[in-house]
């Protein structure tokens, strides 16, 4: 009756492997009924699923996803096999989960392990690796599944001793342990018995010494040898075939052996013996290499081999002619090397990838997995971790659209939250109004025609929905307005055309015409939702007494009403006045909620970028400029196009919004409008590019849409209009933030030089991330065990300008920003209980990562050091480390930085000077005492020290300048491997790049840096240098200054370090000593 | 026995149709014992059954209690007042229920009554059986492996009328709480139809 669907497992049943934990039927009747019709789009959509799921799995248990995935392979796959891919599953998961502590102890993390080892050649190794790291050895699965495998070849002294020492270990369940060893030890004894009965049986007891030894089969028989033919011995015995299952050539003697031992082990007496071995946890650091590996020959000489003379008309022989055939090669054996391509193996059956050379040992390949990542060499600038997580490899373009499908969800989500929420707050403000209306019509009714009374309605209900709109989705307002000056049908194109400009990856806000109409293009539904939303509004306007719907912007921007023809053609009537001003007062409303809600929209873009994506979260970057890297070609389209220009001056203050989320960006905006007359200068220019990296085909589009865009309204009044009140609102920001960052200032102060602040700051998140987090992970128990660390639960407060948040258990307020960007901020604060803005407060370090980098290197001088850890540090520090980031505070520190003095001044004493270069030299000669490299020195990191600061402080003790910010520092006993100086913020300045090109002495970075500091002194400018009889000198002029002579030696001894420096590794952190004496010397006689 | 001569022309009796039946049980058991690992390998031969190799165990101990079993299947069958017989394997050491081999048994009745036999050939009925023993064996495909000893249970369902004879007892249906279901196929003689049925612990499967 059931036989149609009960059919398919029991035709295939040789096919399905089984499964200890059984098979659930419904999938294997779906897995074998799709073998047939061989197309697994089910099975692979899953797989699909479960490869995303493990790339952008957020939870605590990684070990879940791997779980279910293998379990769900072992299911969908009955027959195993290639397919299946399941050894490589495993493999993955295993080199995935490699080292995580936590999940030793963990059933499920062994069970990996132990189905591993069943796709390796030699479990045992594996079983062995898995006890020496302690791997689940508290539980009783281990012991069972490894005695199991030596009882089945035949070792069964060491299989009792694997059960003794689970025993002994008390691993859990205890009594399924005890259960196992006694079935184990019951089947030992009735072998043994029957052994023992067949051997007196056959042999007799005397007899088995003498015992005539059996042939291997299909072994050699032929003769070999000269004078003394033998025949090779390879015998076996029936104890031996028992014993040994794969080896089958041993010489009888061994056999004997292993005779006697086959009874040995099971004697009760001899057992507690000394003989029997112990088993000792062996020191392994990696799983073992397969050792076992069949067929091997082993090497030999091979010129002892003589060619046998046999004939003496040997001489005759005919020399080796060329054969009259051609060898027939075989296509596969010159096969190409393929480019490793994605094939969705349901599309195309017809390529598949190429197998792997040779057969290797999965274990090996973990071992070599482990051995790789104990000894990192390669810096990955891309996310490879995501690329590869799985078993199948995901494209970038698979990983950005899946990271665009989650926002687009959680996107849509809140949006329809709020939309929600909006409607009812409009449902209710329509109720309101109408109320009002119907009290106003009352009183108006003797004016005015029934069928206008009528009318008043439709526009009252639209009034409701601009608003809400507008407060809701921020850039209705001016659509609306450009659109109400348009006629219907250009209102529909706009609208479409806005639509296409809001498509485009790279959004910023454009001025012109319904383009305003600004959206993220991380929410395509959504803007189908809004472009909806304004046809509607569209839809509603028609019937609109036009000129009722512009007297709500009267007050907002008269001149617009100026301009417009059509408005003074329907002159007001005066009854409607009340309710026009209404309005407005309403829309006066919607425009306060919207500059915050356009930033909004703007920053929900970024995630997009390609730095998330590209570069692995935010963490690499590359530096050096690169061929592939389409900025690079996004400034040769722009070099060799003007028109271009145009276009990206327009798009720069999309990435600077982005770039900040907590600055709330005011300068760009700012200069947005303006960007559209003068060229933009070069620093931000830069910057927007190296933030954005697109490729060349979506810039194309981007241009593509934009010119469409601009084509529609070309500078007509109308944009005007539009352009003069977006500009009104973006002003408004700005207002509410005065407080801008420092380097914002800075970019647009320095020009060519704000590479080394803002390329710092935007470009460069360190290469060193992701090895300082493993370097940090687990903490360190110095870190953890510092009465100044504070590990908090929940989330990092939000620290704003001028703002409170609470900090341990202190409140604080921000007095000033350093400065900000993705990864770090820096902030001045003082403790709200303190409210006088005095000199000296907190320095608060923000890190957005959970890494308290700076909090390690901070400790690590202040071991390192001992007593020359001084003022020059930040000597009262503590962490606060939370789960998305980590704040670091650092008491008593001056308010000014070097910095503040630089740009404060005009121009700099040369005692001050001095003073600075003696102490920042002593700083950085500390540092690089103790084998850290700061790696970003700029004015910006130093704080006055007291010495400045402080005038009644005593001269001898304290120090001019402190430092507290590591951001970028390397910890050189740590990072001994990845000292590259062009991997640091400073190796990009114009002047780094130069300086550090060739070099790969990791101290010289930071001598770069002071140079630059001094000559910032000296000269307000950066350093420029050239190069001389191989000698750098600086471009800069020198002999106006008075201390010319001892400069220019100075930046001679810096900038050279280099070239001089071929010493001993000893003598490497000793350099500043020298420039030191010689600062000190030099010093003293200005 | 003498009614195997010429069982191929005269077709089922109610009689015969009930030894069929019940030597169905007694190899079908004896196969399930044997396949599940329940008593040692070691201890069952093979006999050529049904066009098939199959094992029966040699332990007296277990032939006679199997034996007693069928012979007392065989009693019921005859009267119709069998309904369903259930393997129900469990752990030994903490009585969990691990498998449960159900066959349910559906009695013609009518067949008491008459006298003259029915039309089905031996060897077409043998066939049949042969396909239900073969998925027996077969199911050591998707069965989950019974890690710990276990030992097992007959369970049969009469009718509610009879009185339980001696040596029997009542008991529970000893179900398997969390239970993966697969029918496997049946066979039937005219007279009895037997559905074949294996529940097993389902494992938390993804």
């Amino acid at each position: 009756m059931s036989q149609e669907w009960n059919d398919e497992w029991e035709l295939s049943k040789e096919n399905v492997q089984p499964l200890r934990q059984g098979r659930v039927m419904s999938t294997l009747q779906e897995a074998l009924a799709q073998q047939e019709t061989s197309i697994h789009t089910a099975a692979q959509l899953r797989k699909q699923e479960f490869e995303s799921e493990i790339r952008f799995y957020s939870g605590d248990d990684p070990l879940d996803v791997w779980d279910r995935y293998i379990k769900w392979t072992e299911q969908t796959f009955p027959q195993g096999g290639k397919e299946s891919n399941l050894p490589a599953v495993l493999e993955r998961a295993v080199k995935a989960l490699n080292e995580q502590q936590r999940y030793y102890k963990d059933p499920r993390y062994l069970n990996l392990w132990l189905k591993f080892g069943n796709c390796c050649n030699e479990p045992l190794d594996l079983y062995s690796y898995l006890h020496s790291q302690e791997i689940g050895t508290t539980l009783a699965l281990l012991y069972i599944t490894w005695a199991e495998e030596l009882e089945a070849r035949g070792s069964f002294k060491k299989a009792d001793l694997i059960f003794q020492e689970g025993l002994q270990r008390k691993a859990e369940p205890l009594d399924k342990l005890q259960a196992h060893h006694r079935q184990f030890q019951a089947r030992v004894s009735r072998q043994t018995l029957l052994g023992l009965e067949e051997a007196a049986d056959e042999k007799g007891p005397d007899l088995l010494g003498t015992a005539e030894p059996q042939r291997s089969s299909l072994a050699d028989l032929k003769g070999r040898g000269k004078k003394k033919v033998l025949a090779p011995i390879s015998r076996v015995g029936d104890a031996l075939k028992a014993t040994n299952r794969n080896r089958s050539l041993q010489n009888p003697t061994s056999q004997q052996l292993s005779n006697s031992l086959h009874f040995a082990v099971f004697d009760e007496n001899s057992a507690s013996g000394p003989a029997i071995p112990v088993l000792t946890p062996q020191p392994w650091a990696a799983p073992p290499a397969p050792k076992a590996k069949e067929n091997e020959l082993s090497a030999g000489p091979w010129n002892s081999v003589r060619r046998p003379h046999s004939s003496a008309n040997s001489g005759m022989e005919v020399p080796c002619t060329l054969p009259n055939f051609t060898p027939y090669v075989e296509e596969s054996a010159q096969q190409q090397v393929m480019t490793p391509c994605k094939i969705e193996p349901s599309i195309n059956h017809v390529l598949s990838a190429r197998k792997p050379e040779k057969e290797e040992d999965p274990l090996q390949r973990v071992q070599n997995h482990q051995q790789d990542t104990q000894e990192k060499k390669e810096m990955v600038m891309y996310c490879k971790d995501k690329v590869y997580a799985g078993v199948e490899e995901f494209s970038l373009e698979e990983i950005r659209a899946e990271i665009y499908r989650k926002q687009a969800k959680k996107k849509t989500e809140e949006e329809m939250q709020a939309i929600a929420q909006k409607k009812e707050e409009m449902q209710r403000k329509i109720e309101e109004l109408e109320k009002k209306l119907k009290k106003d019509d009352k009183r108006q009714q003797p004016h005015e025609q029934p069928a206008e009374t009528r009318e008043s309605s439709p526009p009252l209900g639209l009034q409701g929905i601009a608003f809400s709109s507008a407060a809701e989705l921020g850039e209705k307002q001016p659509h609306l307005q450009s659109e109400s000056q348009l006629s219907e049908d250009t209102q529909l194109h706009k609208a479409a055309c806005s639509k296409k400009v809001t498509q485009s990856p790279d959004v910023c806000p454009d001025m012109q015409g319904g383009s305003v109409f600004l959206d993220s293009e991380g929410e395509q539904e959504d803007q189908r939702a809004e472009a909806n939303l304004s046809k509607k509004d569209v839809a509603l306007l028609p019937p609109l007494d036009p000129a009722t719907f512009f007297s709500i912007f009267d007050e907002s921007s008269t001149s617009a009403n100026q301009n417009i023809s059509c408005s003074t053609g329907h002159t007001q009537k005066s009854a409607r006045r009340p309710l026009a001003i209404r309005k407005s007062s309403d829309c006066i409303t919607a425009k306060e909620n919207l500059p915050p809600e356009a930033c909004d929209e703007l920053n929900g873009i970024e995630p997009l970028t390609e730095d998330a994506i590209v570069t692995g979260s935010y963490k690499n970057k590359t530096f050096c400029a690169n061929p592939e890297d389409t900025c690079d070609f996004v400034r040769a389209a722009h070099l060799a196009s003007t028109p271009f220009h145009g276009v990206v001056a327009q798009r720069i203050p999309a990435p600077a919004y982005s770039e900040s989320a907590l600055k709330e960006d005011c300068p760009e905006s700012k200069s947005t409008p303006l960007n559209q007359q003068m060229p933009i200068c070069e620093g931000t220019y830069n910057e927007a590019l190296c933030a954005k990296k697109l490729s060349p085909i979506m810039e194309a589009s981007q241009e593509d849409t934009r010119s469409s865009g601009s084509s529609v309204s070309p500078g007509s009044s109308l944009s005007s209009v539009t352009q003069i009140s977006t500009i009104k609102y973006l002003h408004i920001p700005e207002k509410l933030e005065l407080a801008q960052s420092l380097p914002a200032e800075m970019v647009t102060d320095s020009g060519g030089i704000s590479e080394n602040v803002t390329g710092d700051d935007i470009t460069q998140f360190l290469r060193g991330d992701e090895q300082r987090k493993k370097l940090l992970d687990p903490m360190p128990e110095s870190l953890t065990a510092s009465p100044d660390f504070h590990l908090e639960n929940g989330s990092l407060p939000v620290m704003v300008f001028e703002k409170e948040f609470e900090l341990g258990s202190e409140t604080y307020c921000i007095k000033r920003e350093y400065w900000t960007n993705e990864e770090y901020k820096m902030f001045f604060a003082v403790p709200v209980n303190f409210p006088q803005l005095d000199a000296k407060g907190f320095a608060i370090k923000v890190y957005s990562q959970p890494v308290p980098w700076d909090f390690y290197i901070t400790l690590q001088l202040q071991e390192r050091l001992n007593t020359d850890f001084d003022q020059s540090f930040s000597e009262n520090c503590s962490c606060f480390l939370y789960q998305n980031g980590c704040a670091i505070l650092h008491k008593d520190i001056n308010r000014f930085t070097l910095g503040d003095i630089i740009r404060g001044c005009k121009a700099i004493t040369e005692e001050v000077i001095i003073l600075v270069v003696y102490n920042l030299l002593g700083v950085v000669e500390k540092l690089h005492k103790a084998e850290i490299i700061h790696g970003d020195l700029s004015p910006e990191v130093f704080f006055l020290g007291d010495r400045i600061c402080d005038p009644f402080a005593n001269d001898e003790m304290t120090s001019a300048l402190k430092i507290a910010d590591f951001s970028h520092s390397l910890d050189l006993r740590l990072q001994s491997r990845i000292s590259l100086p062009n991997s640091f913020p400073i190796a990009q300045t114009p002047y780094g790049q130069q300086l550090l090109a060739k070099s790969s002495f990791p101290y010289q970075v930071d001598l770069v840096g002071i140079a630059d500091i001094v000559h910032l002194m000296l000269f307000g400018d950066h350093v420029q240098v050239y190069q001389e009889n191989f000698t750098w000198k600086i471009s800069q002029n020198m002999s106006k200054t008075v201390g010319s002579d001892f400069w220019n030696k100075l930046f001679g001894r810096i900038l050279n370090a280099d070239g001089t420096q071929r010493r001993g590794d000893e003598e490497k952190a000793r350099w500043p000593q020298e420039a030191l004496l010689c600062v000190a010397f030099l010093g003293r006689g200005i | 026995m003498a009614k195997q001569i010429g069982r191929d022309q005269q077709g089922i009796t109610l009689r015969g149709s009930a030894e069929i039946v019940a030597e169905f049980f007694s190899y079908g058991i004896n196969s399930i014992l044997y396949q599940r690992g329940i008593y040692p390998p070691e201890t069952f031969t093979r006999v050529q059954k049904y066009g098939l190799t199959l094992l029966v165990t040699t332990d007296p101990e277990l032939k006679n209690y199997l034996n007693n079993v069928v012979e007392q299947m065989k009693e019921w069958l005859y009267k119709c007042i069998v309904q369903r017989l259930v393997v129900v394997i469990s752990s030994i050491e903490n009585n969990e229920v691990l498998e449960r081999w159900q066959f349910d048994i559906e009695c013609d009745k009518a067949a008491k009554d008459e006298s003259t036999p029915r039309e089905k050939s031996q060897k077409a009925i043998q066939d049949e059986i042969r396909s239900v023993i073969r998925q027996i064996t077969a199911t050591v495909t998707f069965l989950p492996l019974l890690e710990t000893a276990c030992a097992f249970d007959l369970l049969i369902y009469t009718d509610k009328d009879l009185a339980v004879p001696e040596k029997w007892e009542e008991s529970g249906p000893q179900f398997i709480a969390n239970s993966e279901e697969v029918r496997l196929r049946s066979f039937t003689t005219t007279i009895h139809k037997v559905n074949s049925m294996v529940a097993y612990k389902k494992d938390s499967f993804p």
